[in-house]
């Protein structure tokens, strides 16, 4: 008996000991597979590779099919196949925070997809200093991509004379209006900010809700903030300024924009319970004419123009505030871009890729008339193409820029911008002192700078 | 033992492999959490070891800390007042109905739900009356103007305005464990303290509530270990907001690590979340054991 068990467990021992050798072959060989990928990326340029197959992951934000872009999306990527047909593009389709989420979370572990999308400046700047990106300068040399791209846009996505992204747009603030609303409570364009607070309370007064504005996603609210701080300093820059060490935010230019948003904020303009409308429920308001402004991005023009509104909207620009500022200077929104893994495996071929996609992006997003705010220049007669009024102009408005400032979380670090978007959020919900305010905006700046 | 005499070699060889990969599943990432936690670190590029400076900024500096801790200890102990509800429906629904199973289940029905769910339906419900808020037209319905509120933007309200969700959320959860154990008690016991003049709420008193002692322990751990991690509700409804009122540990968590880009001390916050969790259940165990020491 007892041999018989001896001999059971010495079965069993080796059937763990096979186990555990596996087990650790299987570590092993996981371990190896990045050596051999690095070691084999030399083979890759050998000329034997052209019949291999190739897979590209392409991380996109066009998760929405019945978004023009979607279709324009897979439209591209099914023609590169055609003519690549060892070359498969696949498609990782999120929505913009999923997309943010996964992105930080495959960077943590070095493994970024083949292409990714990241948001213009500081908020890059991470990825870039990680050295996660890779340079793409000879690429847009080649097929004259470079040039398609409208003045200075690349700019921001340029670090230490490296260009890391291609942008697919480049929007401006601007406040939508509904025609009908305002004519029924009689109200004229405003042309100054306090007429922009007059008009808020007479449309208040009839009963209509003034404006629009989803701020649970707290960058909404930043961003008409970011506007009305351009008009009070006078002009771009004071985030620069506070960076540079020449301003804080216990500036007038900073506390008299405060307290001009709250004046805002205190005449009603925006919906009840705003800070828990997300932003799709937000734009609803104003896309279902239940609101008579809504400010946002160009990039919401496409939005409005397919929603029941369309017909009865103009746009205006921000008008200037306690006659400060000048409005042809507009909050700029370069857009998310494209970027490529500096570990990718198949750098030639997603370079490539991405080559074609961009220079075909332009063509294509005009034919489903997604074109309004885009990155490149649009050959084309928009007017032609069936493009609305109100999409006219807004590319008129295009037209008139003279500078501007960026959103605050593409200047700022990404803990001070945290700190400046809950504290322009609480302006919604309680009323505070500017120079409060301006402190927390300090405090925040102050722990988090480097 | 003697007839199957295995060396405790082998039973450690047996046992060796599960316990390897419970310990790297389990262990190692709370470990590296922990260390992390030591890292000023953006989560992206270069790290550098601080210390406990990040414990020391969280337990000491940081404004938003120790509220969500407070928010985070109601949560729990709303979660846990409920418990004794629950055995109550459990009995009244043992005794008075016939067929209980339909009624339990409908009870059982909003956990099936996904709590994304659950969230826009309560972020509807919660709205102002202008938008179309079933909670405030209802209130307006019945002339009571003045309790209308903007319940998931008030800073004072907010929070109570999840606590209540979670709780009508779980009720049929927790209603269901205590259904069960009151089901597990021999009816004979019943019948015995029926002879010896015991009924209803006494016999609830005496025998229900002594005998579901277990039951009620799974429940209570289930209810505080589940709101200390209370995270998804929150992010769905609120993300915190307005202004940090509704933050919890967990979406502070969230928000150092992914949006402030603060990898390190988010990874300090789930280390502090962990050691809660920790103390809580060796507490609730301990007061169990005397407890069901007492009774038996």
């Amino acid at each position: 008996m007892v041999t018989k068990y001896k001999a059971l467990s010495v079965v069993a021992a080796s059937f763990l000991a096979i186990s555990l050798t596996a087990c650790g072959a299987g570590g092993s060989t996981s371990g190896s597979t990045t050596d051999t990928k690095t070691s084999a990326a030399p083979t890759a340029t050998a000329p034997a590779k052209k019949q291999e197959n190739i897979t590209i992951t392409f991380q996109n934000i066009y998760p929405d099919p019945t978004d023009p872009k979607n279709g324009m999306l897979k439209k591209i990527v099914n023609d590169f196949q055609t003519k690549n047909p060892n070359i498969k593009i696949e498609l990782d389709s999120l929505n913009t925070d999923q997309q943010k989420l996964k992105l930080k979370t495959q960077a943590a572990s070095k493994e970024v997809p083949d292409i990714t999308i990241v948001n213009p400046s500081a908020q890059m700047k991470p990825f870039v200093d990680a050295g996660l990106f890779a340079p793409l300068n000879d690429m847009v040399e080649q097929n004259g991509l470079k040039a398609t791209f409208q003045e200075g846009i690349l700019n921001w996505y340029t670090f230490n004379n490296n260009i890391y992204a291609l942008p697919d747009g480049n929007n401006i603030g601007l406040v939508y209006y509904n025609k009908d609303l305002f004519k029924q409570a009689g109200v004229e364009v405003p042309k100054t900010f306090e007429e922009m607070v007059a008009a808020v309370k007479t449309l208040k007064g009839k009963g209509i809700q003034p404006m629009a504005i989803g701020e649970k996603d707290s960058w909404t609210g930043s961003f008409l903030f970011m506007n009305v701080l351009l008009r009070t300093n006078g002009g771009p820059g004071f985030l620069q300024a506070v960076v540079d060490g020449k301003k804080t935010f216990a500036d007038p230019a900073f506390t008299d924009a405060v307290s001009s948003f709250q004046d805002l904020v205190q005449a009603g303009a925006f919906q009840e319970g705003a800070t828990s409308f997300d932003y799709n429920a937000g734009e609803n308001l104003f896309k279902t004419g239940k609101a008579a402004m809504y400010y946002m991005g160009s990039w919401a023009t496409g939005g409005i123009e397919t929603s029941s509104v369309n017909g009865k909207v103009g746009v205006f620009k921000f008008p200037t505030v306690k006659g400060k500022g000048n409005p042809d200077e507009f909050m700029l929104a370069p857009g998310s871009a494209f970027a490529v893994s500096a570990n990718s495996k198949h750098l030639k071929e997603t370079k490539d890729f991405l080559n074609y996609f961009m220079l075909n992006f332009p063509k294509e997003a005009f034919a489903v008339k997604g074109a309004v705010g885009i990155a490149q220049k649009v050959d084309g007669d928009f007017k032609a193409a069936g493009y609305s009024d109100m999409a006219m102009e807004v590319l008129g408005l295009f037209k008139q820029v003279k500078g501007g400032d960026l959103a605050f979380d593409n200047t700022m670090n990404p803990g001070t911008a945290q700190g400046h978007l809950t504290s322009i959020q609480n302006l919604f919900v309680q009323k505070k002192d500017p120079a409060e305010v301006g402190k927390e905006h300090q405090t925040a700046y102050e722990t988090n700078k480097k | 033992m003697n007839v199957l005499r295995v060396s405790k070699w082998t039973i450690a060889m047996f046992v060796l492999p599960c316990l390897l990969i419970y310990v790297s599943l389990v262990f190692v990432p709370i470990l590296v959490s922990l260390y992390s936690g030591l890292l000023d670190w953006n989560g992206i590029g270069e790290s550098t070891f601080v210390g406990l400076k990040n414990f020391q900024t969280l337990l000491f500096a940081d404004p938003v800390f120790w509220p969500s801790v407070r928010r985070t200890l109601m949560f729990a102990v709303f979660s846990m007042a409920e418990i004794p509800v629950a055995l109550g429906v459990a009995i009244l629904l043992n005794r008075f109905i016939k067929k209980p199973n339909f009624l339990v289940s409908s009870y059982f029905l909003p956990v099936i739900l996904s709590v994304v769910i659950i969230g826009q339906l309560w972020k509807t419900i919660y709205n102002p009356a202008a938008m179309g808020g079933m909670l405030n037209q209802v209130l307006d319905m019945l002339n009571l103007h003045g309790w209308t509120r903007s319940w998931l933007t008030d800073p004072k309200i907010a929070m109570y305005s999840l606590y209540f969700v979670a709780l009508w959320q779980y009720l049929g959860y927790h209603t269901l464990i205590q259904f069960t154990g009151i089901q597990n008690i021999p009816a004979d016991i019943y019948e015995a303290a029926r002879i010896d003049g015991a009924e209803g709420l006494k016999a609830d008193w005496h025998i229900t509530f002594p005998m579901n002692i277990p039951i009620f322990k799974i429940s209570i751990v289930l209810a505080f270990i589940g709101s200390l991690q209370a995270f998804d509700m929150v992010m769905v409804m609120t993300a915190g907001g307005p202004a940090h009122a509704t933050d919890v540990i967990s979406t502070h968590m969230y928000n150092m690590s992914f949006l402030s880009m603060k990898y390190g001390y988010g990874s300090a916050i789930a280390a502090f979340l962990v050691g809660m969790c920790l103390i809580a259940t060796v507490i609730i165990n301990a007061v169990f054991n005397r407890l069901e020491r007492r009774f038996s």
